[in-house]
């Protein structure tokens, strides 16, 4: 009986698959794909003892080249063509435990020993990694039927068919509205874009609401949320007391970046290299404020330059995990175990970030300058002087130089203290102490400036040439300037000296009492020329204005500024990753699997951007594009958007991937706007996202797409709601970061006098991307919804559900006041009637009628309240949030309007 | 609806959640289960297996799981002393130190090393306390901690712990999380990853602070890092809300939570009945298990209702923020379940450069305020019969210098000690620790380390070994490889198991 049931549905099947099954059986069978067949049985069962970490036996399987040579034996293990006389299948076949491998391991599957035979007997042909091979333009289905929209959905369309699946409709229009609302601006639509949408009957009703919703301010806000987690954006320095750092300029380029659509490829060029194009103006300055978003450690005694480095390897790290999908750390200690990125090809890849003039310093330096705009006018009236009585190379200088303070070389590589000390990151004298500044080039060098505090008179400092006992070049007086004894700058000349000198300080002042007082503090030193121009006219006035400009106390925000060619580090392996012991020096380039760097690049990080960006560039347009469908869909084409390398979860529909990415670059111009609009005007997107029993067993994450996404919104977006349906949300944009109402003693760090001081009026209800983010303390409701610290860069975060989240939206004063504020729309918008009061929140928040259960569940709630409230007058007002004469009926909808703001498809897009 | 009803819709809800899971871990265990894990291990901590290895359940993140194999302990009390205090002047008995007070310090040992203050040649410092040795075992423990003398014999003491980070916040997230950027996950997020937490209505992961500051590496030493934050340590305080927004806003009483946990349950109930996502049962048990923890948590953090014998015993005070407090917590949240309790205790750091931050008053005074309860600890587990099950843990960062801090070369006001990093102790006792033992030797001053050296990484993969894992097989994938509490090393020591 049995037997028979399966002949038939044999038969069944045979009919159904007819031509193409015979036809396959006809042919000869296909060769051996590498990436696919071979490559996972080899990083399963074998790459842990030959691969990019242990070479046993000197035998690897990570390269071709190295596969195929010979082995400690004296011969190669794999002979292309003859497996038999492969060492490699004899091993895999041999009845002695000792030589059968994988060692100590159970030995491998009849067809996988078979697939690595026939693989040898074609040839023993490696394959590149679909990642790491550049895009072409894809095949799209030519499937055509009345679901189908654009390509994404033939593509999708395709495999629901091999799986026996058949798509969704679409979703009714209210879900839809909220879902892609929420998906392109991270918060529900204004009144007119969802009204207009509703209204509309027309065919081109979606696309205009999708068109709307682009051109919002809110889209570049949502976008930049997602970014700041890559960017791994924070308010605060990291270590220890986690001071405050002033960097939100950046979040506001990002904002202005993704509303004006910029073009991607130069979105991360300015990110990456901004200070070295041409000209670079502030904005490009800022951009670069990107890898600057790194941590820095204040704390006292610290190893300055391990924690350079420590940021210079975050870089490194950070560059390849967000924007390229690759899992680069790995190669820090040893070559990556299975993807084919060589150790030394880390540390040529580091060598691109090894140049900045960032050091650790507890300042930030180098910071661009803000100036006023007074400053501003005076700085352009000095640069069009510099430019005539000059020349306009050394007006840019100057431009650069009040801008940045560069270059400069900061005091804390002062050394051979005596008598003094390095104070944090400045140099301190006291009486009769000195110090030593090595290696200083001198050619050329007419004078140097200097910042320096100082808060006593008679003070001298001399300098000697190469010891203190040295020539003598001169001897500065120093008197108490300022009343607190503040930072400024000095300028005294130099005698014509060339090559490279030590300079040797010492400072004297024998007013000062006792040993101990620090009598002097140097923070930089910049040798340079004497200021041109003299005895043209005008001189002075552009003296004195270059020397207002530089003196100015004005803020700044940490950015990138390359070492000139004096300052220039030299980057060598740390051997198996350990800084204290460097291997070979090496020079910027990139690894040799990928797409060379143009030939005409400088080796720099400006050199570095182009090739990121360079359309052949493998990874970057694929890891975008799979992004932006995570944060739609819920999960990537390719789950793991941290690691698109062989050991990453394959993606379930490859060739959509990278026909997206072909068409991001190639077609949309890297337009990120037309590819998310790609994606969200398609109907696999547009599905309703109900499931049933059988598909949530069969696809549980809803990998293959038979509905729409339905994922619960991040702690930006739940946040962002709630504001914005209680009409309080701020639509103020921009600017320093903002202290909503927290809980006392959430920050706690160790000798930080910051305090968390609740900002005011509307400035308490701005947007989620707005509030001030302290790593060793973030904002509570952020972490609980699953947002992380930031210390580094977060690639993608991991949905979690608890009970913490629940009483998050359900206690968290903020909610509270989200609920009073709903509550009171609700009893001015909604009529008289209690129902229509309550079935008027609802449709405020979800833009369909309420269902008759879950009104009655409301209104169950609503009279459970009033029968507390009417004889509870002080419970009544504090619920309302009243001092004095309650409504009992008022509080009673607060009841409401928080069970409401605490809906599962509420906290969810449907 | 009736509470009936509502309890009804609960236990629904509760079963098609377990049935998911049980049906996706008959699923994930059939096929592999912890051979997968021990495989993935075996490749070590750089190279994982393709295979998911992880334990984690987004409809049942905190599950209970069994270990790895039965655990001698079956929770943690970890009391990190933050700032790190002197073992020179509380566990290393140093008579030779002594005789080289005031002397300058011989240059062979500041060859190639790296202080964060000291500068210049610094004079030695000699021990600033008495010591004796105490109990059966002779184990010596100065006087500024006569309590603790006497349940030394219960005590494992760790004579050569070293690290290789001389910064409090580096140190701390290397001893509390196996690296020393940040990033990583703490110990108590990996054991809630590895066993969930017992009591569903508690976390199973409290962190309580005291000395008025968090630790200086912040939240992330009981952070999640990498592993889902629901793994974070929760922090429960002594002032406003024991745990964040666990209070209703004010104007509601219980009957009125119930009522509104009834309603959007109902709500979601229906929302589950049109589309049938599993997660929404799941958010409808979150919310019935917030409901539970507004009880729980508030009763197990209230020390007012313990007889006044336990009070004297630890020396606490109900309603004030003390390190007392926080220990006679500690006891109470292991007793209902809670599987890890991490204890930070700010202000140890004794430079030198004030009173407070003298090793020779400073340091006293800190002494008087842990020495009775953590002494009052040991014994309240034991007469519980607690003790045994109870893995219990002084640590801290970094040792302290035998010379005395020259900040900045001079001399300093008080008499104070350098960050040390080379040298420094911690104790165990209880959950299978062998008491009144020592482990591992020191040079005559406490400078270097003789012999029985211990790393960070061997005191965490001794923490998980008494849990119930082997340190080597409890992993997480993350960015294309399987991570480690230990990264690279750690053994057990099992020098000091009973």
């Amino acid at each position: 009986m049995r037997f028979k049931l399966v002949l038939r549905i044999v038969s069944v099947g045979l009919l159904l698959l007819s031509g193409s099954w015979i036809i396959r059986e006809l042919l000869p069978a296909p060769k051996i794909d590498y990436s696919v067949q071979v490559k996972p049985i080899l990083n399963k069962n074998c790459i842990t003892c030959h691969g990019g970490v242990k070479q046993q036996g000197g035998f690897s399987l990570l390269f071709r080249e190295e596969a195929l040579g010979n082995t400690k034996s004296g011969k190669p293990a794999i002979i292309p063509g003859k497996p038999d006389e492969s060492e490699l299948v004899r091993r895999l076949i041999s009845s002695d435990p000792e030589e059968r491998m994988p060692y100590k391991h159970p030995s491998l599957s009849k067809s996988d020993i078979n697939t690595l035979k026939q693989w040898i007997k074609e040839g023993a042909q490696w394959g590149e990694h679909w990642a790491y091979v550049p895009l072409k333009e894809e095949a799209v289905p030519q499937i055509q039927n009345e679901w189908i929209k654009n390509p994404i959905d033939q593509f999708i369309y395709q495999k629901l068919k091999d799986e026996n699946l058949s798509p969704s409709a679409e979703a009714e229009k209210a879900v839809l509205l909220r879902r892609v609302s929420l998906d392109l601006t991270g918060m529900p639509p204004s009144e007119l874009i969802a009204n207009t949408f509703l209204n509309d009957s027309t065919s081109k009703g979606y696309e205009k609401l999708v068109d709307a919703l682009l051109d919002s301010p809110g889209y570049g806000e949502r976008w930049t949320s997602l970014w700041l987690d890559l960017a791994r954006y924070a308010d605060t320095k990291g270590y220890e007391a986690d001071r405050n750092r002033i960097i939100w300029k950046y979040r506001d380029w990002l904002i202005h970046a993704f509303n004006d659509d910029k073009p991607y490829n130069e979105f991360l060029m300015e990110q990456l290299a901004g200070d070295l194009m041409p000209d670079p103006d502030d904005a490009k300055y800022i951009a670069t404020a990107f890898h600057r978003n790194t941590m820095t450690n204040d704390e006292g005694g610290t190893d300055n330059e391990e924690f350079r480095v420590a940021a210079v390897l975050d870089r490194t790290n950070t560059t390849w995990s967000a924007l390229m999908g690759t899992t680069f750390n790995c190669v820090q200690c040893h070559s990556h175990p299975y993807d084919p990125f060589k150790h030394e090809e880390y540390y040529k890849f580091m060598a691109f970030f090894n140049n900045t003039r960032d050091e650790d310093s507890d300042l930030e330096l180098p910071l661009l300058r803000h100036y006023s705009p007074a400053d501003s006018l005076k700085m352009n009236s000095l640069i069009d002087w510099l430019t005539k009585n000059s020349s306009l190379e050394t007006a840019k200088k100057y431009y650069a130089f009040l801008k940045t303070w560069q270059p400069t070389i900061n005091s804390m590589l002062c050394d051979n203290y005596i008598n003094g000390a390095l104070l944090g990151f400045d140099a301190g004298l006291r009486n009769e102490g000195s110090c030593r500044l090595k290696n200083v080039n001198l050619d050329q060098k007419e004078q140097v400036i200097f910042r320096y505090a100082t808060n006593f008179n008679g003070g001298k400092w001399t300098i000697n040439l190469d010891s203190l006992n040295g020539p003598l070049l001169k001897t500065v007086l120093f008197n108490k300037e300022k009343k607190d004894g503040g930072w400024k700058n000095g300028t005294i000349d130099l005698p014509p000296l060339s090559g490279k000198h030590a300079l040797c300080f010492k400072y004297s002042n024998p007013a000062l009492k006792g040993s101990d007082q620090t009598g002097i503090k140097f923070k930089w030193f910049a040798f340079g020329q004497k200021f041109p121009g003299q005895g043209k006219p005008g001189f002075e006035l552009a003296l004195r204005s270059f020397n207002e400009l530089m003196d100015a106390q004005v803020d700044g925000i940490p950015v990138m500024v390359e070492n000139n060619s004096e300052q220039f580090r030299k980057t060598h392996v740390f051997v198996r990753g350990n800084r204290s012991v460097e291997g070979k020096e090496v020079t910027p380039d990139v690894p040799h699997i990928l797409n060379p760097m143009a030939e005409n690049a400088p080796k720099n990080r400006l050199g570095l951007a182009m090739w990121l960006t360079d359309p052949n560039n493998p990874l970057v347009a694929r890891t975008l594009v799979n992004r932006l469908w995570e944060q739609l869909f819920g999960y990537g084409l390719a789950e793991t958007l941290e690691d698109l390398g062989s050991q990453g979860i394959a993606p379930t529909h490859k060739e959509l991937l990278d026909h997206l990415a072909y068409q991001f670059i190639h077609e949309n111009n890297w337009s990120i706007k037309k590819i998310l609009k790609e994606m969200v005007m398609s109907a696999t997107y547009r599905q309703d996202s109900k499931v049933n029993e059988k598909l949530v067993q069969k696809d549980p994450n809803n990998k293959l797409y038979a509905r729409g996404p339905r994922v619960r919104l991040t702690a930006e977006q739940i946040r962002d709601q709630g504001l914005a349906v209680s009409n309080l949300l701020s639509s103020k944009m921009y600017g320093k970061s903002v202290m909503p109402y927290q809980p006392d003693g959430i920050w706690r760090s160790p000798y930080d006098g910051d305090v968390w001081k609740p900002s005011d009026g509307e400035d308490q209800f701005r947007r989620a991307l707005y509030v001030f983010w302290k790593r060793s303390a973030p904002y509570p409701s952020m972490m609980t919804f699953d947002g992380g610290a930031r210390e580094v860069c977060i690639i993608r975060r991991i949905r979690t559900n608890t009970p913490l989240q629940a009483l998050t939206t359900l206690n968290d004063s903020t909610y509270l006041v989200m609920a009073r504020s709903l509550a009171s729309r609700m009893s001015e918008q909604g009529g008289t009637e209690i129902n229509k009061k309550i079935a008027k929140g609802y449709e405020l928040m979800m833009y369909k009628p309420i269902s008759e259960l879950r009104l009655k569940a409301l209104i169950d709630l609503y009279d459970k309240s009033f029968v507390k409230f009417k004889d509870d007058v002080k419970g009544s007002a504090q619920m309302a949030g009243v001092k004095e004469n309650p409504d009992p009926h008022a509080a009673s909808m607060v009841m409401v309007a928080s069970a409401l703001l605490n809906m599962d498809e509420w906290l969810n897009k449907n | 609806m009736s509470d009936k009803q509502n309890q009804r819709l609960v236990k629904e809800a509760q079963d098609a959640v377990l049935q998911q899971y049980t049906r996706r871990h008959f699923l994930k265990d059939g096929a592999m289960g912890f051979g997968a894990l021990a495989l993935g291990s075996l490749m070590g901590s750089c190279i994982g297996n393709t295979a998911a290895t992880s334990l984690f359940d987004p409809a049942n993140p905190l599950a209970p799981r069994a270990p790895q194999f039965p655990g001698k302990a079956k929770s943690v009390i970890y009391i990190h002393m933050a700032g790190a205090p002197s073992q020179l002047e509380l566990f290393s008995y140093k008579p030779e130190l002594a005789k080289l007070d005031g002397l300058d310090c011989p240059q062979s040992l500041l060859e190639g090393k790296k202080f964060a203050f000291i500068r210049g040649v610094p004079k030695m410092l000699g021990p600033q306390a008495v010591f004796r040795q105490r109990g059966e075992s002779g184990l010596w423990l100065s006087d500024n901690l006569p309590h603790l003398a006497t349940v030394i014999d219960d005590i494992a003491m760790l004579n050569a712990v070293t690290t290789d980070q001389f910064n409090h916040a580096p140190a701390q997230l290397l001893m509390q999380t196996g690296s020393a950027r940040m990033g990583r996950p703490s110990i108590g997020a990996w054991v809630t990853y590895g066993m969930g937490s017992e009591n569903k209505n508690l976390p199973g992961f409290v962190v309580l602070t005291s000395g008025g500051n968090n630790p200086d590496a912040g939240k992330s030493v009981w952070g999640s890092g990498f592993l889902p934050s629901v793994y974070q340590g929760v922090q429960c305080r002594s002032e406003g809300d024991p745990v964040l927004f666990l209070k209703d806003p004010s104007g509601m009483d219980r009957d009125l939570r119930r009522a509104s946990i009834d309603a959007i349950n109902k709500v979601n109930q229906e929302q589950y009945a049109e589309y049938q996502d599993p997660e929404i049962l799941s958010r409808i048990s979150q919310y019935e298990m917030a409901y539970k923890m507004q009880i729980s948590v508030p009763d197990v953090m209230n020390i007012n209702d313990e007889p006044a014998y336990i009070h004297e015993m630890y020396g606490t005070q109900p309603g004030k923020t003390s390190f007392a407090n926080n220990v006679l917590l500690a006891r109470k949240l292991v007793e209902k379940g809670v599987r890890f309790v991490q204890l930070f205790d700010w202000g140890w750091d004794t430079h030198g450069d004030s009173e407070g931050n003298a090793v020779d008053i400073g340091l006293v005074n800190k002494c008087k305020k842990v020495d009775r309860p953590i002494t009052a600890l040991l014994k309240d587990l034991k007469q519980r019969g607690l003790l045994d099950e109870t893995l219990v843990i002084w640590g801290q960062e970094f040792g302290r210098t035998p010379m005395q801090e020259n900040r900045e070369g001079k001399k300093m006001p008080f008499k104070g000690r350098d960050h040390h990093s080379a040298a420094f102790n911690m104790w165990m006792a209880g959950g299978g620790i062998k008491g009144g033992t020592s482990y591992g030797e020191t040079d005559e001053i406490g400078y270097n380390i003789v012999s029985g050296k211990t790393e960070a990484y061997d005191i965490q993969a001794t923490i998980l070994n008494q849990l119930g894992f082997n340190h080597e097989k409890l992993t997480y994938q993350s960015q294309g490889r399987n991570f480690r509490l230990t990264d690279l090393s750690g053994k057990v020591i099992t020098e000091i198991l009973a």
